[in-house]
C-alpha cells in the first residue's frame, strides 16, 4: 500500500504504470502480481484515499487511471514521517551511556 | 484469443461476476502488458495473485447492505440447509415433505421471504408431528425408515421440541426480515449441495454403539462452511458471520444438549469445534489493526 501512494504522488496512473512504478522505486525488491496490486488499489479506492482519475479504452479494453486523494497524501506522509523516526533510533550515533555506567544521584 | 489470454480469462472466474464485468479486461490488458513475448502459461506468481485476490473480492462483496440483515437470513439459509439434509435420506418414504422442505430452501435462498416462511411453516409441522408420533397433515406410517444415505429412522434420536425449535428460529429469522421490509440477497446454489452431502450418514467415526451418531459428512460442511465465515469476518472485518454462526450453533447445541448424559469425547471435540469457530468470527473483526490502512 504505502509503495502504491508513493508511486501514485508522480501523478495519475493506470494499473500496470502503478506496478512499474512500484518496481523502480523498490529497487525491484517488490513486484506484487496484478491480483494483489488490484486487491489493493479496490481497497484504497473504498477508503476514499485514492480516487478514479479518469477512464479510457485502449485495444478495446478500460483502463482506469488513479489518482492520490489529499487524504491519502497525509497518510502517506504520516507513514513516512514515522518510519523515519523509528529508522533515526537505529541509524543516528548513539548518545546514551550504557546503563551500568549511568551516574546516581 | 491467444492461449495465454484463454487462460488467464480462466484464471479470472475466481472473481465474483460482477466484478469480471466491471473490470476483468482491465486486469487482463495489465497481465498481457506484463507477459514476456512469446509465453502461452500464466506465471505461478500471477495465477495464485488472481486465485486469492478473486476470493478475497468475493468475500468482501459479501460484505455489503445491513450487516444483522444478511447474517440473520445467512444464518436462516444454514438452518433451512440443515432442515433439507435431516430429510433427505428419507426422500423415499416422504417425498412430497421433502420436496416442500427443498422448495423451502430454493425460497430462502432466492429471497422469497412469504413464501420461504409458508413452505417452512408446512414443512416444520409436519416434522414435528413426525418427530412427536401424531398424526398430522397427512398419514405417515411411523418410523419413518432410512434409505442408503441414512441407518436410523427419522428422528429417531431427535425430540419434537428440538425439531420444533430449528423450524421455530428459521421462522422468526423469517418473520424479522419481513417486518423490517428486509428483501434479501440471492445465495449460491452451492447451499443446496452443502444439504445434500451434510444427509449422509457416513463414513462412520464415532464408535457404533453410540445413541447420538454424527456423520463426519456432516461435520465436514460445518467446519468448512464455519471456516470460510471466520475468513469472511477476517478479511471484511464485518459482524454478519458472527450472527449467522450463532443462530446455526444455536440449532446444533438443541441435539447436543438433549443427549448431554450419552456424549462421548468425539462428541465433545466436534460440539467444541463449533463452538471456536463461531467464537473466532464474533471475534476476527475486532482484530488488531497491523497498519493505518489494514
Amino acid at each position: 500500500m504505502y509503495f502504491v501512494l508513493t508511486a501514485l504522488r508522480g501523478g495519475p496512473l493506470h494499473g500496470h504504470a502503478i506496478s512499474k512504478s512500484i518496481k523502480e522505486l523498490s529497487s525491484g525488491r517488490v513486484q506484487p502480481s496484478v491480483g494483489t496490486l488490484y486487491g489493493i488499489l479496490e481497497r484504497l479506492n473504498e477508503r476514499g484515499v485514492i480516487a478514479v482519475d479518469r477512464e479510457e479504452t485502449v485495444n478495446g479494453r478500460n483502463r482506469r487511471y488513479f489518482r492520490i486523494t489529499d487524504e491519502g497524501q497525509a497518510l502517506v506522509e504520516a507513514e513516512a514521517r514515522r518510519m523515519q523516526e523509528a529508522a533515526s533510533l537505529v541509524l543516528r550515533p548513539t548518545t546514551f551511556a550504557p546503563l551500568g555506567s549511568r551516574p546516581t544521584a | 484469443m491467444t492461449a495465454l489470454e484463454r487462460r488467464y480469462r480462466r484464471l479470472l472466474l475466481a472473481y465474483p461476476r460482477q466484478y469480471r464485468v466491471a473490470h476483468g479486461d482491465e486486469l487482463l490488458d495489465v497481465l498481457l502488458d506484463s507477459a514476456t513475448p512469446g509465453q502461452s502459461s500464466p506465471v505461478l506468481r500471477e495465477a495464485w495473485g488472481l486465485l486469492r485476490g478473486g476470493v478475497r473480492t468475493r468475500i468482501t462483496h459479501q460484505a455489503r447492505g445491513s450487516a444483522w440483515a444478511d447474517g440473520l437470513h445467512l444464518g436462516i439459509t444454514a438452518v433451512s440447509a440443515a432442515n433439507l439434509a435431516a430429510l433427505l435420506p428419507y426422500t423415499g418414504s416422504l417425498p412430497p415433505w421433502t420436496l416442500l422442505s427443498a422448495l423451502a430452501l430454493l425460497a430462502v435462498m432466492r429471497g422469497w421471504v412469504w413464501p420461504a416462511l409458508a413452505l417452512t411453516f408446512a414443512t416444520g409441522v409436519k416434522a414435528v408431528a413426525i418427530a412427536g408420533g401424531w398424526p398430522l397433515l397427512d398419514l405417515t406410517l411411523l418410523p419413518v425408515y432410512p434409505s442408503a444415505l441414512s441407518d436410523r429412522p427419522l428422528f429417531e434420536t431427535s425430540s419434537p421440541v428440538v425439531v420444533a425449535a430449528s423450524y421455530g428460529v428459521a421462522l422468526s429469522g423469517l418473520a424479522v426480515l419481513i417486518w423490517r421490509r428486509h428483501r434479501p440477497r440471492v445465495r449460491s446454489w452451492w447451499w443446496f449441495a452443502a444439504a445434500v452431502v451434510a444427509s449422509w450418514a457416513g463414513p462412520s467415526w464415532l464408535p457404533d454403539k453410540t445413541w447420538f451418531p454424527i456423520s463426519l459428512s456432516k461435520m465436514a460442511v460445518e467446519v468448512a462452511a464455519l471456516g470460510l465465515a471466520v475468513a469472511g469476518a477476517y478479511l471484511a472485518r464485518d459482524p454478519r458471520w458472527a450472527l449467522a454462526a450463532g443462530i446455526y450453533l444455536l440449532v446444533t447445541s438443541g441435539d447436543l444438549g438433549l443427549h448431554a448424559d450419552d456424549l462421548t469425547r468425539q462428541h465433545l471435540a466436534y460440539w467444541g469445534v463449533l463452538i471456536v469457530l463461531t467464537l473466532a468470527t464474533a471475534f476476527a473483526p475486532y482484530r488488531q489493526r497491523r497498519h493505518c490502512l489494514d
